[in-house]
């Protein structure tokens, strides 16, 4: 049972000690007296402080001969002496009642939200529990089923169909790869040394070998490339287009292009005794993909199963299928554990374990928004202004009221101000005589 | 809980507009302008000069709702503005009432500069009318006009500044001593349409986003509260430096949360700040007095909620009692105003109620 115990259970929330007089809720029974103490039984004068309200009030009246008439820090409607409270005893039936009620509904309510929130089941309900399981289980097969056929179909499709299958950009990139096949050798025999110091840079830094000559990367990286394609094709074909574009067109741009996964794929896989002058020959590059599509599978879900030293070999390409299509298509990659993911969506109609999955967590987002949303709006809509108008304040209103109205020439006549100018008065006063008048 | 609290006897008929204290800290007499047309007059203190349940002295009838009332250069004088466009002076021990200026329209506000002896008072035709009361007692003097580009809502003033809160979200302060000099200047030119173009020193916009209620200085001059229709309160500073800007908050009040998860906000109808402690005290619409402390940024209380709106608030000179006024339908105008709805309340503050309890 390595289950995190989150948040108190509503029972442990309803067995707090709680203040009568603020609602404030406490550890224990002890804290409790010594708040109300502290906050609602000292006395203002002296701060002595006492234990109950009754005590206070005969404090006040005998020591500082003043009548107590609420309770200090209290809510509004709690401020009452009528009702002796100590701890939590005195506390009337009705607001012990209100009290449980309110902190029932917010422990659901919050409740709700984490829910909505997470996705999780509600904490400790059975029925629910195994119903999410089951597809969980199911999903481990069916992966590895779906990402044998995915990959036979793939091997089968060879560059051309991965690339088809990948993206509408697909047409794109399929004319691009015989150009940039032309382009790499291209660069490693005569642009190569004008691109050096940046290349060269970014190279063997990851390699953490001794310095070796520009040249052998990219003769090192373009045989890794075919030697690899035919047997885990599908996450490294659209790789071997992509690197000569990042690092023809932009050197640059080479550098989101992960370096560290990069070579770590093909090195760490190498006894890193390997004479630096000895490019492509040497490698055993037929056996390092063949553990690849056991590796596939593995981060999806298995944790540790097989070797550790072999497992950085394979993350590293699902890096680089991520970084790749960022560069290529503009946008990231979905950001789903295993790449088979976004292969299935764009190639398959999702088996129903990926849309299950893919269901569970498109759920529990769209509730996580739509539980947000409200509340947002909620907010917002949630208050009423009891004042509302922006522009006439409350006073002129009332002033326009008719018992209020009045009317400066009248008074004029009684008490002859004389020098009020005539024009402007004379414009206003029709107005308001009419207004005057109906209500006399 | 420890501060007595009692009820004014015989309060205005109809709802009250405002309620100043004066400011001398030995008086302990408070005006009251109301909308039945009258402004009274009270004293906490009996004829034997103990503090007692407080007693209506006089009322000084008007010819129209009064609006505003401040006392002037002692507690034998008052400043009174109304729905008549006067701008009133009123000797309190003659009952003599002197129009000092009027305007085009209702003037909704009126505050004394005890400095610059200066009366300021601010008209719904979106002028302010400034007087020097001592020029008026030899010459037919007319008061300096300066057009605002709004209706004024509520004046405050400090010892050398002066606060205008207008519609449209504007606000201007201006520099008295530039005011006091001006309207000096000004008053020798001409005898008629004594209007002054004066560029306030700092033109500003509301930091709340709605209709502001009512703005209040503090006390030790360094800065203003200003409150909205929409339940919340600015605190802002004058020293225009960025970091005393920056310093500059708001925060909501007022607001209570109805049953069906509603949130009811309240227009925060007055502020007034503690002469002594400089915390200030806001009532709302929701009859709600609470206490705060705008330098650390907390509450220090709240008071229980009164059945009506909180119209106004003011300390007393020596910031040991606190007047509120509650009258209903302040806000929406509602037609009738029953007995008994219209009251002050005076509440006599423990020796720290009122101040600032520190950082914590």
């Amino acid at each position: 049972m390595g289950k995190k115990r989150r948040g108190p259970t509503l029972d442990e929330l309803l067995a707090r000690p709680w203040c009568y007089y603020c609602e404030r809720d406490f550890d224990d029974l002890k804290i409790l007296t010594l708040h109300q103490k502290a906050k609602h039984f000292k006395c203002e004068r002296c701060h002595r402080k006492l234990n109950t309200a009754g005590g206070l009030s005969v404090h006040m009246s005998q020591v500082h001969k003043e009548q107590l008439t609420e309770i200090e820090n209290a809510l509004p409607n709690r401020s009452g002496l009528d009702v002796e409270i100590f701890g939590m005893e005195g506390v009337p039936e009705d607001v012990l009642q209100a009290h449980n009620q309110r902190v029932a509904t917010q422990y659901h309510q919050s409740e709700a939200e984490r829910q909505a929130v997470t996705g999780n089941p509600p904490a400790g309900s059975g029925g629910s529990g195994p119903a999410h399981k089951k597809p969980k289980l199911e999903d481990l097969s069916d992966i590895k089923a779906r990402l044998a056929a995915h990959r036979a179909k793939r091997a089968e499709g060879a560059t051309g169909g991965s690339s088809r299958e990948m993206t509408p950009i697909g047409t794109g990139q399929s004319t691009s790869t015989p150009t940039n096949s032309n382009a790499q050798p291209a660069a490693s025999i005569s642009p190569a040394p004008q691109q050096q110091p940046p290349v060269a840079q970014t190279y063997p830094q990851p390699y953490g070998a001794p310095p070796i000559p520009a040249a052998s990367p990219y003769s090192l990286a373009s045989p890794v490339y075919p030697a690899l394609s035919p047997a885990a094709v599908s996450p490294y074909a659209p790789p071997s287009a992509g690197t000569p574009v990042a690092y023809a067109a932009a050197p640059p741009g080479a550098v989101p292009y992960p370096p560290p996964g990069y070579p770590s794929h093909v090195y760490p896989a190498q006894p890193t005794t390997i004479p630096p002058g000895s490019p492509s020959g040497s490698y055993p590059l037929p056996t390092v993909p063949t553990p690849d599509p056991n590796n596939q599978v593995r981060p999806g879900s298995l944790p540790a199963l097989s070797g550790l030293p072999q497992r950085p070999s394979f993350a590293a390409p699902a890096l680089n299928m991520q970084q790749m299509q960022q560069m290529h298509m503009g946008h990231p990659a979905p950001s789903s554990t295993s790449p088979e993911h976004a292969n299935g969506d764009a190639t398959q109609a999702p088996s129903h374990v990926a849309s299950s999955v893919d269901e569970l967590i498109s759920s529990a987002a769209k509730e996580a928004a739509a539980s947000e949303k409200p509340t947002k709006k909620e907010k917002s809509k949630n208050i009423r202004m009891v004042y509302s108008d922006e522009n006439i304040s409350p006073e002129e209103k009332m002033a326009k009221l008719p018992r209020y109205a009045f009317s400066r020439k009248a008074f004029q006549q009684e008490t002859a101000l004389g020098e009020v100018p005539g024009s402007i008065v004379v414009g206003t006063i029709r107005d308001q005589d009419t207004v005057v008048d109906p209500a006399q | 809980m420890s501060s007595n609290q009692y009820t004014l006897a015989s309060p205005p008929t109809d709802a009250i507009s405002a309620l100043k204290f004066s400011p001398d800290p030995n008086s302990t007499r408070l005006v009251v302008s109301s909308w039945d047309k009258n402004v009274y007059l009270y004293d906490l203190r009996d004829e034997n000069g103990a503090v007692g349940e407080g007693k209506l002295l006089q009322t000084f009838e008007h010819r129209a709702p009064v609006l505003d009332v401040c006392f002037g250069e002692n507690e034998n004088e008052i400043y009174t503005a109304g729905l008549d466009w006067d701008v009133r002076k009123i000797d309190l021990n003659t009952a003599e009432q002197t129009v000092l200026s009027s305007h085009e329209a209702g003037v909704r506000s009126v505050v004394y500069s005890r400095e610059h002896n200066l009366v300021i008072s601010g008209s719904w035709d979106s002028t302010l009318h400034v007087h020097r009361p001592d020029a008026g007692a030899n010459t037919q003097s007319v008061p300096a006009t300066i057009p605002l580009p709004s209706k004024p809502f509520s004046l405050s003033l400090t010892a050398t500044k002066l606060v205008v809160a207008m519609a449209s979200r504007a606000l201007h302060i201006y520099d008295l001593k530039g005011l006091a000099l001006l309207t000096a200047q000004a008053d020798g030119d001409t005898v008629e349409g004594n209007r002054v173009e004066l560029e306030p020193w700092q033109r500003r916009e509301s930091s709340l986003k709605f209709m502001t209620r009512c703005v209040a200085c503090m006390p030790d001059d360094a800065g203003y509260a200003s409150s909205s229709i929409e339940g919340r309160v600015a605190v802002e500073w004058f020293d225009p430096s960025p970091e005393s800007q920056a310093r500059k908050y708001a925060f909501k009040c007022h607001r209570q949360t109805a049953e069906d998860g509603v949130d009811v906000v309240y227009p925060v109808n007055a502020l007034a700040f503690h002469p002594v402690f400089g915390t200030f005290a806001s009532g709302g619409g929701d009859g709600v007095v609470a206490l705060w402390d705008g330098i650390s940024k907390r509450r220090i209380r709240q008071y229980q909620k009164y059945p009506s709106s909180v119209a106004a608030l003011g300390f007393s000179g020596n910031g040991k009692y606190l007047a509120i006024a509650i009258s209903p339908g302040f806000e929406d105008g509602k037609e009738d105003i029953s007995d008994g709805v219209v009251r002050i309340m005076v509440k006599e503050l423990g020796e720290t109620e009122a101040k600032a309890k520190g950082a914590k």
